[in-house]
């Protein structure tokens, strides 16, 4: 391994003791602290020595490493890449959400309740749901959440036998995961050819042991499941419920909910529909809506809104006060606090922005995938070009393309071109997913893209197409580092620092 | 509409594609399911708008920020030096996905690898994932993963012990995520002076899993915990859900048999914020690696062969393994994580130890400056603590804090809330964070109510 010369390590710094950060004498000293010599740490932790200086540049040079939305454009499929607002942080960082403690009496924090509050009843009438609770901090977690109301829904009226959970074969992993954590057995069921919900499989699998079906639409190629009612008439129709995977959900806002749809409960991913920045990895938050049948199984708190009265007393806002409450049946708490209310508020920020416009949010998203699948799908400069993905006439936020045919012809698959547009400036699109396109590239430009990217992008794209695929196999040259090897990574499993020190 | 660089330049797009209308676009969704008319929801605002909104709701909040708070209970006021949320606010990291293409994505794997590195340094651990969500969801996958790496061999199939003083929020979380897979949780007893009871701590042996905390709920630092290893031995995992601030003077888990090290991790560089976001802290031995949740960094080599890091063991993932995968969590806590990792890298090896001081004298130094107000009584008094201690009042906690509240203080827990026929319990925290002019006024505040009641 070459250990380089301009790698910066932060086991490296040479600081001697006391160089870090400088803190207030303690009211006490050491001695006097009551800690028997059992529980006395015998050595110091293993943590690196640096100073402020050191520390701004250190994380500025991995910043340098490191490709956002605000680098350039990103258009990763099935994650909705788009601008992240800076006021939203500017909010979010105010004291009035990031010093406030959730066991805080409610009279404290009336503020941040009326967001709350405002954010559930916002979140109801995009989906079309009853009742909407926010504490979920993640998509997965919202599924779990939701799926757990299900399960104790069946059990309060009798049916115990509902074991099966029916997922697409299409469908993010996330939606089997969690269905299994709940304890259910899962059901794949084929996508017809077209990559469409095949009503005849549903029907099959479709029985007295279905508690659920989870499905997003439009679905992971990007295309909407019209036949979508009947799949929820199938699914009622035998005593399930359905399930709605938000993660799609910035294709419809306004157009279409989810209740309309059939559905009874539904996640949102706030980090992509409503731009909570999605931070490398998280956090996000996954809130999730239900019908008014399984309301009364939803985690807790909620919460409430009533009309003042003159006992309130301090931290009154406007004419309403907010209070917690515990639906009579709830499953309890799959987050420990009230969920991630910090993302709440950005995600708030958000909405107001957009207001009834969100409507246009998602014309826009939509404007924009179709607009760069017809400049790169029709396209007269690609040597061979690659197979739409679903053969729609339009598509939702997002659309697959197959590198099937430069794969035989050329032995360029959809990874390789993945790396070659790295090569020109663009972060990957998703590639690999869903798994029923071959070699599939999964792209989602969002509606934060300008007409002039997108062109250029689909101009770089056939680019890519065309090149000399020795190129491709040994691309990206121009990124920090090429291709990373992770079989070595999964062979030598050097996870730590002391695993480096060991290793070398 | 500041957002969308294509507003008014829809005719011309949808031209190129020849096609006429918006509505075009969407006519593949069925006409009974489709929306025409507007959302019911209010108009478009400026960001002038948004922040003098945002300004007039959370100024009216009260917070630690503008008056003393002695509340912990799982969150603990702490301070966030000014770099943090300046450099997690670099665009390169915070819009940016998980690092699935490795190639742009140095900067945030080699930042995780580093947490990775850091948390082992405090937890005596030898492997931590990129975080969980929170302490709660920690718990939980912790005792999930020991059940796949114990039931087999497990005398008591199934079956894991928690600590009866686990709150009931957190035990919650626990039972939700357990159910499912048909676990038995089964209570392991305390002393009556709160310490862990060492012969209950037998009836654990032979199951999967116990879980004990240290500090306790109640602050109380368990020197018994200690000797637990030895009592349940190699086939049951000892998880120890932690502080992490304490670790800096605290022996750390891993010393002491810990097989898996969880906990909140939002006192190391992370704000509170109503409880999220947060981060979850996950740590433990090689032997549980390849059945925990979440992602973890590798260092590895490039192409070139240069060094390099990639996620690594992704085949437990979700998203490669589907319903057999060992969690379902996709979207985490990295830049929350982030903060962490700058804030240990702040600190250093002296720096988390005098912050875990600052801690521990201030919170002896509230004990102790009550002890000596009539009518307050210490049920722990004579064991070592972290953070908290319970103080048991002449009446109720609740009128207590509701006289503080009128007072200005944000006085503690009522831990009735938590167990109930503990009525009179107020726990009191007190950080590094609570200087000696609030303790001062705490127990000054405290004395008046003493004599209102009387």
């Amino acid at each position: 391994m070459d250990k380089g010369d301009t790698m910066s390590r932060i086991y490296d710094f040479k600081g001697s003791k006391g160089t870090g950060y400088s803190q207030p004498k303690a009211l006490m000293d050491l001695d006097s602290i009551k800690l028997p010599s059992e529980l006395r740490r015998k050595s110091s932790p293993n943590l690196p020595r640096l100073s402020e200086p050191e520390i701004v540049r250190h994380y500025t040079w991995l910043s340098s490493r490191n490709f956002g939305i605000d680098t350039g454009f990103y258009p990763l499929g099935s994650c909705t890449m788009k601008h992240n607002p800076r006021v939203n942080e500017a909010i979010a960082l105010m004291p009035g959400i990031a010093s406030i403690h959730p066991l805080q009496p409610e009279s404290h924090q009336q503020g941040l309740m009326a967001i709350m509050y405002e954010m559930q009843e916002m979140l109801e009438i995009c989906a079309g749901m009853d009742q909407v609770t926010l504490q979920p901090v993640a998509g997965a977690q919202g599924e779990f959440t939701a799926i757990r109301c299900i399960q104790e829904y069946h059990k309060s009226i009798g049916e115990i036998n509902r074991n099966q959970v029916i997922v697409p074969d299409s469908a993010h992993g996330t939606n089997p995961a969690s269905a299994a954590m709940c304890g259910y057995d899962i059901v794949e069921i084929p996508s017809k050819p077209d990559g469409r919900l095949d009503l005849d499989a549903l029907s099959a699998v479709a029985g007295e042991n279905t508690a659920a079906m989870m499905i997003t639409n439009p679905s992971t190629l990007g295309v909407f499941e019209h036949d979508i009612v009947k799949a929820a008439e199938i699914v009622h129709g035998v005593g399930g419920q359905m399930y709605y995977d938000g993660a799609n959900f910035n294709a419809i806002l306004g157009k279409t909910n989810p209740g309309l749809m059939g559905f009874d409960a539904v996640h949102y991913n706030l980090h992509k529909t409503f731009s909570q920045p999605h931070g490398g990895g998280g956090p996000g938050s996954g809130p999730i809506g239900v019908k008014s049948h399984l309301e009364e199984f939803l985690p807790s708190p909620l919460v409430a809104r009533r009309n003042k009265s003159p006992s309130d007393g301090t931290g009154v806002l406007g004419d309403y006060w907010y209070s917690w409450y515990e639906p009579t049946k709830s499953i309890g708490k799959v987050q420990q606090w009230n969920g991630n209310t910090g993302a709440i508020v950005r995600c708030w920020a958000y909405y107001r922005r957009y207001g009834k416009e969100l409507t246009k949010m998602s014309e826009h998203a939509v404007l924009n995938a179709n607009y760069l699948r017809h400049r790169i799908m029709n396209s007269e400069d690609a040597n061979i070009m690659p197979l739409d993905g679903v053969p729609a006439k339009v598509v939702k936020h997002e659309f697959t393309i197959s590198m099937k045919p430069l794969k035989e012809q050329l032995g360029i698959g959809a990874m390789d071109i993945a790396k070659g547009l790295l090569d020109q400036g663009y972060m990957a699109p998703t590639v690999y997913f869903p798994l029923i396109v071959p070699e599939c590239m999964m792209i989602e430009p969002t509606e934060t893209e300008s007409k002039e990217t997108l062109d250029e992008f689909a101009h770089n794209f056939i680019k890519v197409l065309n090149m000399d695929p020795e190129i491709l196999h040994n691309s990206p040259s121009t990124t920090p580092v090429g291709r990373v090897d992770e079989v070595y990574a999964a062979r030598n499993l050097i996870l730590t620092q002391s695993d480096d020190e060991n290793s070398s | 509409m500041d957002q969308l660089p294509n507003l008014g330049r829809e005719e011309e797009m949808l031209n190129l594609m020849g096609l006429k209308s918006m509505d075009e676009l969407f006519s593949d969704i069925p006409s009974e399911i489709r929306i025409t008319s507007e959302l019911p929801l209010r108009g478009p605002q400026t960001e002038e708008q948004i922040i003098s909104d945002a300004r007039a709701l959370l100024d009216s909040n009260i917070t630690s920020s503008t008056r003393p708070s002695f509340l912990g209970a799982g969150l603990y006021q702490n301070y966030v030096p000014a770099l943090i949320p300046q450099l997690i606010g670099r665009g390169e990291f915070l819009t940016a996905y998980t690092p699935y293409q490795a190639e742009v994505s140095q900067g945030m794997l080699q930042a995780m690898w580093e947490f990775q590195s850091m948390i082992c340094g405090l937890t005596g651990l030898e492997v931590s994932n990129v975080s969980v969500y929170d302490a709660s969801s920690a718990v939980a996958e912790a005792i999930t993963c020991s059940v796949r790496v114990h039931n087999k061999k497990a005398t008591k199939k199934n079956v894991v012990y928690v600590s009866e003083l686990v709150p009931p929020h957190r035990m919650s979380v626990v039972y939700n995520y357990t159910q499912g897979g048909g676990l038995e949780i089964r209570k392991l007893a305390h002393n009556s002076d709160g310490t862990v009871n060492l012969e209950s701590v037998k009836d654990a042996k032979g199951s999967c899993a116990v879980y004990v905390e240290q500090p306790n709920a109640l602050g109380i630092l368990d020197t018994g915990l200690i000797h637990m290893k030895e009592i349940v031995g190699e086939n049951t995992a000892l998880i120890v859900g932690v502080q992490p601030t304490s670790l800096g003077l605290v022996e750390a888990p891993g010393n002491y048999g810990a097989d898996i090290v969880v906990g909140e991790g939002q006192p190391l560089g992370s704000f509170m914020s109503g409880g999220g976001p947060i981060y979850g802290i996950f740590s433990c031995s090689k032997k549980y690696l390849r059945q925990m949740p979440g992602r973890i960094v590798g260092k590895s080599i490039d192409s070139r062969g240069q060094e390099a890091y990639c996620l690594t063991l992704s085949t437990r993932e979700q998203h490669i393994r589907r319903h057999r995968a060992t969690s379902n969590l996709c979207t985490n806590e990295t830049l929350i994580a982030l903060m962490g990792a700058m804030h240990m890298a702040l600190l250093g090896p002296e720096g988390i130890e005098k912050l875990s001081l600052r801690n521990f004298a201030s919170r002896q130094l509230t004990e102790s400056l009550l002890s000596e107000v009539d009518g307050l009584n210490f049920p722990h008094s004579s064991l070592p603590h972290y953070n908290e201690f319970v103080v048991e009042l002449p009446r109720p906690a609740s009128e207590a804090l509701e006289y503080l509240d009128k007072k200005g203080l944000i006085g503690g827990f009522d831990l009735s809330n938590w167990y109930p026929d503990k009525k009179n319990w107020l726990l009191i925290c007190s950080t590094d964070q609570n200087t000696r002019s609030e303790i001062d006024l705490l127990v000054e505040t405290l004395s008046e109510w003493i004599k209102v009641i009387q």
